[in-house]
């Protein structure tokens, strides 16, 4: 039991005033940048990370960990209220929700949004608080191929699963592990692709990267093609009597129980992210949903609460592999893993007996913040509501300052700030023309890494090629690859066929 | 034209890395291995993308919340809000950071569609300055308040 004592000692840490003021911080910049369309919870990190370098360690990760948690309640939010859909996680809920909202029912289906992100989440934290320890004790005996093998894992399938096109995704995964390999190198200290600028030795800064490329690249491609005019928000009954009622909990309950139970395992799996995990819960919902089928696709309760219970429960999931393995299966994983190095600490199966409180109480901060955001979205819907007004103007005006904020205080120099507006237009062009982001932050995070176990495994071997799949494990993730793959691409294939 | 960009950047990464120096200590895999791999990964993806553009398949457009997707791409507003943060860049160390970040929120919403101006410039103003004392003077980030506000003590970093 001694997990759990340190789990007491996490709480014991986060109930302390000052952190849980952070926390509260955190879910509420989370939910704001939820809720507003353009900007996830990636690029609300990727901006904090150089403002809170002077924050201690703890206090940063709980601040994160809320805005992570916050992300995906707020877009529940803006996918119901809003005509069309916020982030891609919360598509299908744009489906049924939508739909219910325009019958009247937005307070419904807001609530069982959030009643059903927090039972999930709830449910999914205490899984991950059970399965991390087990899974970093089992990682420590893993071997370098076992790592290049789970990277192998981790490339190709957020390579071929996070966009809409698998070579397009692949270009971006290289041109991440180009820029990745921008500096020098950490092995012979040689001095690779820095043109011979001062500069570029170093490597270039992710942060710069991840800014440009969410923040920048969105605000000049909605730039290039902004919708004008006011926006269109359904409008929510007040007074919480109208929230759920008898019915809508009994139809409820069952869905953010099979959502927590779909989305958990997705999550902690390389396999696309949160999407697939609501898309299943999706179509389970809709195959259990027997005499009320004929609902789904004009304002299901059901197809709300499954789907974003899955969500949540995903993105609990994705923490598993992202504490114990050190590896990052979403955008948003990247960055935190990113922020973990800035403040010299490498996530991997030993972070949890080297950080042990600072894993804890992120653990535990996370049970926090889901009792938070729950108590804070559903009365506060009308304070989101006016967040979703900001006219977009100064919506996007606001995101470019704050990027240029973000990368001139990694050195205060200004020629960060001129890296970011390139890379911006590099994010433009690539969304112009169909190209995945997310991707490309994965591949400059995780190559460098890559390329070490690479190298590490080949010199123990002695170049022998073979070592690389000697191993069970090793060769196991090889043949994981393959099926994976087959079964990501039929799912979105499924996806596609049924938005369409 | 990403396509050939990316060919291109593939073939300009296998050559380059040909250059790379590998110190003699290296016996097996050496910092020239990975870069190989990368560049030809590069090119791979370039070549089957200009195929498949070649053959009328081309991207799909992101979309989002803010993306109408039946009006046509306008590059003057790109190309002017890229030119709004170059200006910010080079305004930052004669103005100071507050002014020079008024300038580009005020600059950018313009662009995007702000009227009247002075209510986007004066916004702009207030930002700059209220991120000034919350990061600078607050917490610590050595922003430069520029000539005008040298003076003030709880806006210096």
């Amino acid at each position: 039991m001694d997990n759990f004592s340190a789990l007491i000692d996490g709480f014991a840490t986060v109930l302390h005033p000052m952190y849980l003021l952070y926390a509260l911080f955190g879910v509420f910049i989370g939910t704001a940048v939820g809720v507003l369309p353009g900007i996830g919870p990636a690029m609300a990190i990727a901006l904090l990370l150089p403002l809170t370098y002077t924050l201690e360690p703890t206090a940063a990760i709980i601040l994160f960990a809320g805005i992570y948690y916050g992300g995906m309640y707020g877009g529940s939010t803006t996918s119901i209220l809003l005509n069309t859909p916020g982030e891609s996680a919360s598509i299908v809920t744009a489906i049924e929700g939508n739909k219910m909202a325009r019958a009247g029912r937005g307070a419904a289906a807001l609530a069982t949004a959030a009643i059903g992100s927090f039972v999930a989440g709830s449910l999914a934290t205490v899984a991950l608080t059970f399965l991390a320890p087990v899974i970093a004790r089992w990682a420590v005996q893993l071997g370098e191929p076992d790592y290049f093998a789970l990277m192998v894992v981790a490339f190709v399938t957020v390579g071929a699963l996070l966009g809409s096109s698998v070579p397009r995704g692949i270009a971006a995964l290289a041109l991440g592990l180009f820029l990745g390999l921008v500096g020098t190198d950490t092995l012979t200290g040689q001095q690779r692709f820095t043109f011979g600028v001062l500069n570029l030795a170093d490597g270039i800064d992710v942060v710069i990267v991840a800014v440009g490329l969410f923040a920048v690249g969105e605000a000049l491609y909605v730039g290039s093609r902004m919708r004008h005019g006011p926006v269109r928000i359904i409008p929510v009954e007040k007074g919480w009597r109208t929230w759920m009622k008898r019915d809508d909990w009994r139809r409820s309950w069952k869905p953010w129980l099979r959502g927590a139970a779909i989305g958990f395992p997705v999550g902690t799996i390389p396999a696309g992210g949160a999407d697939v995990a609501t898309f299943l819960s999706y179509a389970a919902e809709r195959r259990l949903a027997g005499p009320r089928r004929k609902q789904f696709g004009r304002g299901a309760i059901e197809g709300v609460a499954g789907p974003e219970a899955a969500n949540n429960a995903a993105s609990s999931g994705v923490l598993v592999p992202l504490l114990t393995l050190g590896l990052p299966t979403t955008a948003t994983a990247a960055i935190i893993i990113v922020a973990f190095q800035s403040y010299g600490i490498q996530p991997g199966p030993l972070l949890l007996q080297s950080e042990s409180a600072l894993v804890w109480a992120l653990i535990a901060s996370l049970y926090i913040g889901n009792l938070m955001l729950v108590v804070l979205n559903l009365p506060l819907v009308g304070m989101w509501v006016k967040v979703l007004r900001i006219p977009r103007h100064y919506l996007y005006a606001g995101i470019l300052l704050f990027g240029a904020l973000g990368s001139y205080a990694l050195n205060f120099s200004p020629v960060d700030v001129l890296l970011l507006a390139l890379i911006g237009l590099a994010g433009f062009f690539m969304r112009r023309y169909g190209y995945p982001v997310a991707p490309l932050v994965v591949g400059m995070i995780l190559g460098p890494m890559a390329e070490d176990r690479l190298r590490r495994s080949l010199a123990i071997s002695q170049g022998d090629l073979t070592y690389l799949v000697s191993s069970p494990f090793a060769a196991t993730a090889y043949v994981a690859i393959v099926v994976l793959l087959v079964v990501g691409l039929w799912l979105k294939r499924r996806e596609r066929a049924e938005e369409a | 034209m990403l396509a050939l960009a990316t060919t291109a950047l593939g073939a300009y990464v296998l050559v380059a890395a040909g250059s790379i120096t590998v110190p003699g200590s290296t016996n097996t895999l050496g910092p020239r291995a990975f870069p190989y791999l990368v560049g030809g990964m590069l090119v791979a993806a370039g070549v089957v993308l200009t195929v498949l553009i070649l053959s009328g398949r081309a991207g799909e457009e992101e979309g989002g919340e803010d993306v109408d997707p039946t009006v046509r791409t306008d590059w003057l507003t790109v190309v002017l809000l890229v030119v709004t943060l170059v200006v910010h860049v080079f305004a930052i160390n004669v103005v100071g950071w507050p002014f020079a970040a008024a300038l580009l929120f005020a600059g950018a919403a313009v662009i995007l569609g702000a009227r009247p101006w002075w209510r986007a410039a004066l916004v702009g103003l207030v930002l700059g300055l209220v991120i000034q004392v919350i990061f600078g003077g607050l917490l610590g980030l050595s922003l430069p308040a520029g000539p005008l506000l040298e003076g003030v003590p709880f806006l210096r970093g």
